[in-house]
């Protein structure tokens, strides 16, 4: 199927979000499989350990949705969508200092959790109305959002309970926080973009002149030959 | 105490070595992360060791990083900026992701263990890769360690001699970008596989391949040995890996194998393409026992030594290290059970260790299962889960072995979480999957329905050294490697293992001879009088994931796929 011009760059626009969604679910997965490691009480073990399951389903599901949409583009483009799992942390879904639970309170991940899911669903809102030309792929985004659903219902629950001197409204102000700072992280990464317009030829000029600056770097010293490799000096970085 | 880190480039890993020059722990990043090929500072793998192993910082005398960060950072850098301005790009990603580099080893540790940066010390990435294998020679004198992996801190292959511990000479080096690693990372990477994963693939896929086939060929002329130079030589218009960050070929190999393969259509023996991307894969495969032979000769011109080490990254690739055992000069060959990068943090480890004191030190060669684990780690944790989920059949070690055995006999397939974690990518039945080698429906099964594999790569077997003896073609030289599954060997001809569904397409397999007294070695006992003295071997894990490592991980890997049954510490557990 040969595509226009309009309709493929709606197409790379879909597959970058599912690209983007497969990264963040796998990043779910991690973070609950975590957190079910890291907790003690049996009940909230067995609660985490079920949300990372659902979260994999998840991850597998999109990883379908996104190799059948891609299956037939063309080699080039389709190469750039693959999922690798370091790619989570490249995009940011964990954090390199480590997973939500060992850098938040207890209190704070529960709440996080409880406003993430809510977040989630809407944004699986949004993949629905782009993909509602293909019925299987719906209906599996919906069942989805089910779950999604689903684990915001537990984490509210599971709030409520532990933490009874919380009112609703405190859930409502954590929503908010949560919503400002996902807000703000997009403001960021736009102004990252229009930075990067200023700061591109800026730093290609620094590559440039550090390149042919290194071209006349002789790096003779790199060279070990006949020499005893225990007795090079640990303490240099060369 | 001595720590040794790799990371940054491949999978990261922290090994600790003890004040007696013995390996106290092992552990990768990924597999307290789960993220396969996770290369990001082993924080958790750091602070899970100094906590299980109550290290207090001030016994520990020295950290070791197992590269020179500043070579390898400056080396690509040089090479990329000879292709300016085509590499701006290149420069430009390297400079800004100097943050990532593993220069910010120092700043890291800081972060994450504050104090421990003082103690950090640096050691050529080369050394670290050849003092790893020495630990697992028995004489640590007078033999040839051959390195060869994608890049290190300056050469991508190297040959020294280890003269004894103390004093070990670079003879031969190979500069980058000269490198049979990354050569085999861009094929792989054009037959539509993620580099640093799907290297294997290449691997099983290349037996389906035609040597004389005009696209084996072609890959054959990509790289080659130079007999005046005695060096590798590249065509390096075919590849971009040294002056680009989203492609590793170039157009022209594009133009000159046709168009890469799809990462998102299936491979099928069937296909239309399939014998395309076969032969390719063969080409690539042939190039490096070529290679790798040419390498292996000159190291015996310039040592004339019988002994040899070989890791890196390539020494991975298991399908070569027959064909280098055949070479005449070959007495013994060593590969360590890791000689990936994550490996070289156990050499870095015992270079703080061996350095430490002036007079030769004594080795002790580090167990096979190095990562200490119990799952009574985590048993009142997963109450909840085992009751609502689980069954245990049998809560005593004998009889939990009993009925395993019966059930492999059965058909069925076992899950494995016992003890220690193994070293290397291979699982040696600590954290395996396991069912009767000989029975084609449940290897199938555990091939593709479980593990969701490819059906051209094969799965591995495993057995004692006499029933090997009955059915392959089993080399003295290579006995080590077959302990930790690293090599593969032929079938003995017009053997009926050339039928087995544990042999590969070619009629080799990759066979893992169990240790004594290993948990394998004590299933085996209870099956042979039940017929069965073959059992095929492969990692727990869901395809993508690293393997299990712990408890947790064991109980989703059942969870998520059609897996019954999982031996562990304390029982047998069939899933309701
Ligand atoms: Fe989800
Ligand atoms: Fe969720
Ligand atoms: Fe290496």
């Amino acid at each position: 199927m040969k595509l226009g011009c309009f309709d493929l760059m709606k197409e790379k626009n879909i597959l970058r979000i599912l690209h983007e969604t497969l990264h963040a679910e796998h990043g779910s997965a991690l973070e609950m499989l975590a957190a079910c490691k890291a907790t003690s009480r049996d009940n909230l073990v067995y609660g985490y350990f079920e949300h990372a399951k659902d979260e994999y389903i998840h991850t597998k599901t999109f990883k379908k949705i996104l190799a059948t949409r891609i299956e037939n583009t063309h080699v080039e483009i389709a190469r750039n969508y693959r999922f690798t799992p370091i790619g989570i942390i490249k995009k940011g879904y964990v954090d390199n200092n480590g997973f939500l639970i060992e850098t938040l309170k207890l209190k704070d991940f529960v709440a996080y959790v409880y406003t993430n899911e809510l977040l989630a669903k809407k944004s699986f809102e949004r993949i629905l109305k782009l993909i509602k030309d293909n019925k299987r792929d719906f209906d599996s985004i919906l069942d989805i959002m089910k779950d999604e659903l689903r684990h915001h219902g537990m984490a509210r629950e599971y709030f409520l309970k532990y933490y009874p001197n919380l009112q609703p409204y405190h859930l409502f102000l954590y929503k908010l926080r949560e919503t400002i700072k996902n807000k703000t992280r997009r403001i960021y990464y736009k102004n990252i973009e229009f930075l990067e317009i200023i700061f591109k030829p800026l730093y290609s000029l620094l590559a440039l002149l550090g390149g042919y600056l290194l071209l006349k770097f002789n790096h003779y010293h790199f060279y070990r030959e006949n020499i005893n490799l225990m007795d090079i000096s640990s303490k240099s970085l060369l | 105490m001595y720590i040794g880190i790799s990371a940054y480039n491949h999978e990261s890993a922290i090994a600790i070595v003890n004040k007696n020059g013995e390996l106290l722990d092992y552990c990768k990043e990924e597999s307290l992360s789960r993220i396969k090929g996770d290369q990001s500072f082993p924080k958790r793998a750091l602070k899970r060791l100094i906590q299980i192993h109550n290290i207090d910082s001030s016994i520990i005398e020295k950290v070791i990083f197992y590269e020179k960060p500043l070579s390898s950072f400056l080396i690509p850098l040089k090479i990329a900026s000879k292709s300016l301005p085509g590499s701006l790009d290149f420069l430009v990603h390297q400079l800004r992701n100097f943050k990532n580099s593993s220069i910010n080893c120092f700043l890291d540790l800081n972060k994450f263990m504050p104090g421990l940066e003082n103690k950090l010390i640096y050691i050529d990435h080369h050394l670290s890769h050849t003092l790893t294998a020495l630990l697992y020679s028995k004489s640590q004198e007078n033999i040839c360690s051959i390195v060869v992996d994608g890049f290190g801190d300056r050469s991508t292959s190297t040959i020294s001699f280890i003269n004894n511990i103390n004093n070990i000479r670079e003879l031969w080096a190979a500069e980058y970008p000269y490198s049979l690693g990354l050569f085999y990372s861009t094929i792989t990477d054009f037959l539509g596989f993620a580099i640093n994963e799907g290297e294997y693939k290449v691997m099983g896929l290349s037996a389906y391949g035609n040597e004389n086939s005009p696209h084996a060929r072609l890959v054959k002329n990509l790289i080659k040995w130079n007999d005046i130079t005695k060096n590798i030589d590249t065509e390096m218009e075919y590849f971009s890996y040294h002056k680009s960050v989203s492609n590793s070929y170039s157009e022209k190999l594009t133009n000159l194998l046709g168009e890469p393969r799809n990462p998102f259509v299936p491979l099928m023996p069937d296909d239309k393409y399939f014998q395309k991307y076969a032969d390719i894969a063969k080409g690539a495969q042939d190039s490096v026992n070529m290679i790798l032979k040419k390498i292996f000769e000159h190291a015996y011109n310039l040592t004339n030594s019988n002994k040899y080490l070989f890791s890196g990254g390539v020494a991975l690739n298991s399908a070569c290290l027959n064909s280098l055992a055949e070479l005449s000069f070959v007495d013994e060959l060593i590969v360590p059970p890791s000689p990936g990068d994550s490996g070289a943090a156990i050499g870095s480890a015992f270079y703080g260790y061996i350095t430490s004191n002036k007079k030769p030190r004594k080795i002790l060669k580090p167990s096979l299962f190095p990562s200490v684990f119990n799952c009574n780690e985590q048993l009142e944790q997963v109450k909840k889960i085992i009751s609502e989920k689980f069954e245990l059949i049998s809560d005593c070690h004998h009889s939990a072995l009993q009925i395993t055995s019966k059930l492999i006999k059965n058909g069925e397939i076992i899950g494995t979480i016992i003890s220690n974690s193994e070293t290397g990518p291979r699982a040696l039945g600590n954290r395996s999957l396991l069912c009767d080698g000989l029975n084609k429906q449940a290897v199938d099964t555990l091939n593709t329905v479980i593990k969701n594999r490819s059906p051209f790569r094969p799965t591995a077997p495993a057995m004692t050294i006499a029933t090997a003896k009955k059915y392959y073609q089993i080399k003295s030289e290579l006995k080590t490697c077959y302990l930790s599954m690293n090599a593969t060997c032929k079938c003995i001809d017009n053997n009926i293992s050339l039928d087995f569904p544990v042999t590969h397409i070619d009629g080799t397999a990759r066979i893992q001879i169990v240790e004594d007294e290993s948990i394998l070695d004590q299933l085996l006992c209870i099956l042979k009088p039940m017929g069965i003295e073959i059992l095929a071997n492969s990692s727990l894990n869901i395809s993508g994931d690293p393997t299990c490592f712990d408890l947790i991980d064991s109980l989703m890997v059942c969870s998520l796929t059609p897996l019954k049954y999982l031996l562990t510490d304390f029982g047998l557990l069939k899933k309701k």
